[in-house]
């Protein structure tokens, strides 16, 4: 690059790398010939910016990368073609039920056959976690930091002092022109321009007979305050990897129970959950004769523990916080976390039942107790005696030496080892085995257990466990189930607001950026030669129609389209 | 008359409507230089009678909508019957927009083909009224779709824009390479349309017809406790079968033109029960668009790119290209807003994370990084002109894609319920 002088003729010294005199607007370059009457690069209105240094040390290199729009171009549509080809085939991040590379390469094998195997050796059934894949979001950062802080003072300089007689080159060489005689007197025509600019909402500084016309210059920093918006979400996806920020667990519960959500001192219960069903009348044609549904909603109380919270010999002592009947649209939220409907699955689980304890001989009944499906109480009063819970199999099944043990957690087939005390009873106490929901393998283990107790001497037969009026009115009583286990999302995104917050000002940046264009509009009159031009950085259309329209009303008709100086040229 | 059987009436009658304005523009420009007449008022009064007749089907289609809204309870924007309806009403209004910026009526001359072609489409899908399903009954999921249709609605303005720019500037003349080149891929632009107005008249034909024909396909899944699932899959055609679906068997054929069993069968890789039936109407798609533009070029005995470019000499291609420009500048906020922040929205509250990677959403941010990189081009000397007037028809490209052929081809979460 030849050393330039940077010293206008105006007497300003402007820094190297200054396109236009930053006072006068001269175009400090010879032009090639031929392009002398070219319209002028009006970017940042000529001024220089710190990528244009000479000498570039290494850090000015890396600054001179990130800053360049074509690098910023190449980078948008390498993520682009990243972000396409990830949809090729689905993302492992969708199979729930895999997690080892091995079983990845095989499913893409087998579902997608050659093609698959490829695409999963690229690390493409991978691709929004790949490093290459954030690197380029990382890069489009930088890229817009850089790039923003390069030109964005520079913009700011240029348009905060700006001069108001141009040098003739600067107005005759802008995209919008108009020269013409003026007839009468200059200052008085110029005045009456004025008027008419500022009719359509110009801010115009006059010198004499020059005149600067200025409309909307804050729509100049939309892309700026796009970008910091952008910048913003940026940091904000980046700060969703830090753990303490994010959450993201599942937890099933059936009707009625109540679960700790894991790693915080809150508890969540499932109150209730109703599903609602679209009539038949409601569905269409394809649809007659299927289960649509319409609703599903899991009524929910939130608790926090506020005593023995991590003491495993007390219960925890909880406070109700919040309550929110949960829908697929509609979260709880308590604090940052939020819960969210994410499925549901029909199945019947037991929870409780009232039990009623009757003499096998008299059939009088001595008193009721309920019995849970889970912690169930291990001491019962009931009329004159003593319950004692000895053992409990929530799925109960026998072992390899037929021992009775439990087959899983949940109760599907509960049994309840009973110890009675109490007057006139062995002294002992008796044993009694009570299946509430027997199926007929396990009522016939009963039959024959309790037997084997009163044969044994540990029982006299004298009980019997019963539910009474299991079902009134075709309804369920004395005997509570879950018909539908729900499955809640429980979230915590702390990066969250950032990224609302970043969008917003996105958007802000964009509208101003977009909607309203800044218009500038120069003039000087020498010796009865009007000399106009004026510039606009999109919407040259409405900046002629602008100064066409002021320049009828100053009594000189010219098409709107004539004004355009590229076009003059083509 | 229920609102339902109202709407669907006033509805035919847009239809139609839309297309006598498309008729009115047509003659507007072509009938010119009939004999004496005055050239300039012939497309002035023809142009505002086709104009008027634009707008008059507009608030027809504008009834239809909210007659529907009314019938069934939540905004028809639910499934691709009533997105795509949605989108034509939205492209007619960005159109009318563009119109009050610029005044520059024949600018209908091709954005109406887009708004009849797109209600054509439309009308492929049931329009039967159909429940909500719960995820889908939220009101940011409303305003996320009506807002990014719009956004799309401003981007095929400036498709059609572009498009006669295009053909505004091609040179007929030039024989080096550049020169043929830009002549084959532009008239490639209309044959792609006529291909699309193709896939329309065979389905619609046929339909008209009544021709059906089924298959039952069987496929076996293997689960991963090792047992083993088989299901029997029929699918039903309603053009006549090239192609079968893969590894299946004929229940049902109509003989049609002597074809009285599918010619072969799709490729192993097309498995899906549904595949097959794709893949048969790309290929009747495809034959019956070459037909029809085989039939075009016998009439005019040229390239179709030699018969439109004569009518548009009047209009400056500058004009056109800053029609286009300003159409993308504008609906880009309103698509960022539409398609990338409600969506997020929409997301984070239904399904508790605001970006999931979902095919639908990856091809969204496409969309806008498409459009994105367009308007920085813009910003470098060079890339106005020809290449951005492409770049306009190459977005608008990536829109459809992502609109109907991420629903075909690719199905994620966001599949709208009726996609046939
Ligand atoms: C995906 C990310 C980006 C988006 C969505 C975006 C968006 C925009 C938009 C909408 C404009 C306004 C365009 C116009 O006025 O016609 C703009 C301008 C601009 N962008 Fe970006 N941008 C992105 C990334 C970048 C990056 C990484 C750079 C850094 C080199 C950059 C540099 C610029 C510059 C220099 C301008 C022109 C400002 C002006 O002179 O008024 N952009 N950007």
């Amino acid at each position: 690059m030849l050393i330039q002088n940077t010293k206008c003729e105006c007497g300003h010294q402007n820094p190297v790398g200054t396109v236009l005199c930053e006072s006068c607007g001269k175009p400090l370059f010879e032009e090639a010939a031929g392009a002398e009457d070219a319209p002028l690069e009006m970017r940042y209105d000529g001024v220089a910016r710190r990528s244009q240094k000479q000498n570039p040390h290494l850090i000015d290199r890396v600054w001179n990368f990130f800053s360049s729009v074509k690098i910023a171009i190449y980078l948008i549509i390498l993520t682009l073609l990243g972000a396409a080809l990830g949809t090729i085939f689905q993302q492992e991040s969708t199979f729930i039920n895999m997690t080892t590379d091995e079983e990845f390469a095989a499913y893409y094998k087998e579902t997608y056959g050659t093609a698959g195997v490829i695409y999963h050796a690229l690390g493409l059934s991978h691709t929004y976690e790949s490093w290459w894949f954030r690197g380029l979001l990382v890069m489009i950062g930088a890229s817009l930091v850089i790039c923003s802080l390069d030109r964005v003072l520079p913009l700011y300089r240029a348009l905060n002092k700006q001069q108001i007689r141009k040098h003739l080159q600067f107005i005759t060489r802008q995209q919008v022109t108009y020269s013409g005689e003026v007839a009468g007197d200059e200052t008085a025509w110029v005045e009456s321009f004025k008027k008419q600019l500022k009719r359509r909402g110009y801010r115009v500084h006059q010198d004499g007979t020059a005149l600067l016309a200025e409309k909307n210059r804050f729509s100049r920093w939309g892309p700026y305050i796009n970008h910091i918006g952008l910048i913003l979400f940026l940091l904000a996806v980046l700060g969703r990897s830090v753990p303490a920020w994010h959450m993201d667990q599942y937890l099933a519960l059936y009707e009625g129970e109540t679960r700790q959500i894991p790693d915080t001192n809150y508890y969540l219960k499932n109150d209730d959950f109703t599903l609602e069903l679209y009539d038949e009348s409601e569905l269409a044609s394809n649809q007659k004769g299927k289960a649509v549904p319409k609703l599903f909603e899991t009524k929910a109380t939130m608790y926090e523990c506020i005593e023995a919270c991590n003491d495993p010999t007390r219960d925890p002592v909880l406070k109700q916080v919040e309550q929110h009947p949960i829908q697929v649209n509609s979260p709880l939220s308590h604090g940052d976390l939020k819960i969210y409907q994410n499925s549901y699955q029909a199945r019947v689980r037991f929870i409780s039942v009232n039990v009623t304890l009757t003499d096998t001989v008299t059939g009088k009944a001595y008193g009721t107790f309920a019995l849970r499906a889970d912690n169930p109480e291990r001491v019962y009063e009931v009329g004159p005696y003593t319950l004692r819970l000895n053992d409990y199999f929530p799925d109960f099944g026998l072992d390899s030496e037929s021992r009775p043990m439990t087959k899983t957690r949940d109760p599907n087939n509960p049994a309840f080892a009973f110890t009675i005390t109490g007057p006139d009873l062995l002294k002992d106490g008796e044993t009694y085995l009570y299946f509430p929901m027997p199926n007929e393998e396990s009522k016939a283990y009963q039959a024959i257990l309790n037997d084997y107790y009163v044969k044994n001497g540990q029982s006299s037969g004298k009980f019997a466990f019963k539910v009474e009026n299991a079902m009134s009115g075709g309804k369920m009583v004395n005997v509570t189930f879950s018909e539908y286990t729900t499955f809640l999302n429980i979230r915590k995104d702390k990066a969250m607001p950032y990224i609302w917050v970043g969008a917003a000002i996105s958007m802000i940046g964009l509208i101003m950026g977009f909607y309203w264009q800044h218009r500038r509009v120069w003039l000087r009159i020498d010796g009865g030669t009007l000399s106009l031009g004026a510039h606009t950085n999109k919407n040259s259309y409405g900046l002629r129609a602008d100064v066409a329209w002021a320049l009828a009303r100053t009594g000189i008709e010219v098409p709107p389209k004539s004004l355009d100086n590229r076009r003059n040229l083509r | 008359m229920n609102w339902i059987d109202l709407s669907s009436n006033v509805f035919t009658a847009a239809f139609f409507l839309y297309c006598a304005a498309f008729i009115c523009y047509a003659i507007a420009v072509a009938g010119k230089r009939w004999s004496n007449r005055d050239p300039q008022g012939h497309t002035a009064r023809w142009g505002r009678i086709g104009f008027i007749a634009a707008i008059v089907a507009w608030v027809l289609h504008l009834v239809f909508f909210f007659a529907r809204w009314k019938g069934q309870g939540h905004i028809p924007t639910s499934n691709m019957y009533e997105f795509m309806t949605f989108l034509a009403m939205a492209i007619m209004f960005a159109f009318i927009v563009v119109y009050l910026i610029y005044r520059n009526s024949l600018l209908g001359a091709f954005a109406l083909p887009l708004v009849i072609i797109i209600v054509a489409y439309a009308s492929v899908f049931p329009s039967e009224v159909q429940p909500l399903n719960p995820a889908l009954n939220s009101i940011w999921l409303r305003i996320h779709v009506t807002t990014a249709a719009l956004g799309e609605a401003f981007f095929a303005v400036g498709f059609a824009a572009a498009l006669m720019q295009l053909i505004r500037v091609v040179d007929l003349e030039r024989k080096d390479k550049v020169g043929v080149r830009s002549r084959r891929w532009t008239e490639f632009s209309l044959v792609a349309i006529i291909l699309i107005v193709g896939f329309l008249v065979s389905v619609f034909g046929f339909r008209g017809a009544g021709y059906e024909a089924s298959f039952s396909q069987e496929t076996v899944e293997i689960a991963d406790d090792g047992t083993v699932n088989s299901q029997v899959n029929e699918v039903t055609y309603s053009l006549p079968p090239i192609v079968a679906p893969y590894n299946s068997e004929t229940v049902d054929f109509q003989a049609f033109l002597g074809m009285e069993k599918p010619l072969f069968e799709a490729p192993s890789w097309m498995n899906g029960v549904n595949a097959g039936r794709k893949l048969n109407t790309v290929i009747w798609s495809v034959i019956t668009g070459l037909i029809l533009y085989g039939l075009l070029r016998l009439l005019a005995r040229k390239p179709l790119i030699a018969v439109i470019k004569p009518h548009l000499m009047d209009i400056d291609a500058d004009d056109l290209e800053e029609i286009s420009y300003r159409a993308i500048a504008i609906g880009f906020p309103v698509f960022t807003l539409g398609a990338l922040i409600f969506a997020m929205i929409w997301a984070e509250i239904a399904w508790s994370r605001f970006w999931g990677w979902d095919p639908k959403e990856v091809w969204a941010l496409v969309t806008w990084l498409f459009y994105s990189a367009y308007l920085h081009l813009r910003l470098s000397r060079g890339w106005q002109g020809t290449r951005s007037a492409w770049l306009a028809v190459i977005g608008f490209l990536v829109v459809m894609f992502t609109l109907i052929g991420v629903n075909l081809v690719i199905a994620g979460l966001h599949s709208y319920a009726g996609v046939s």
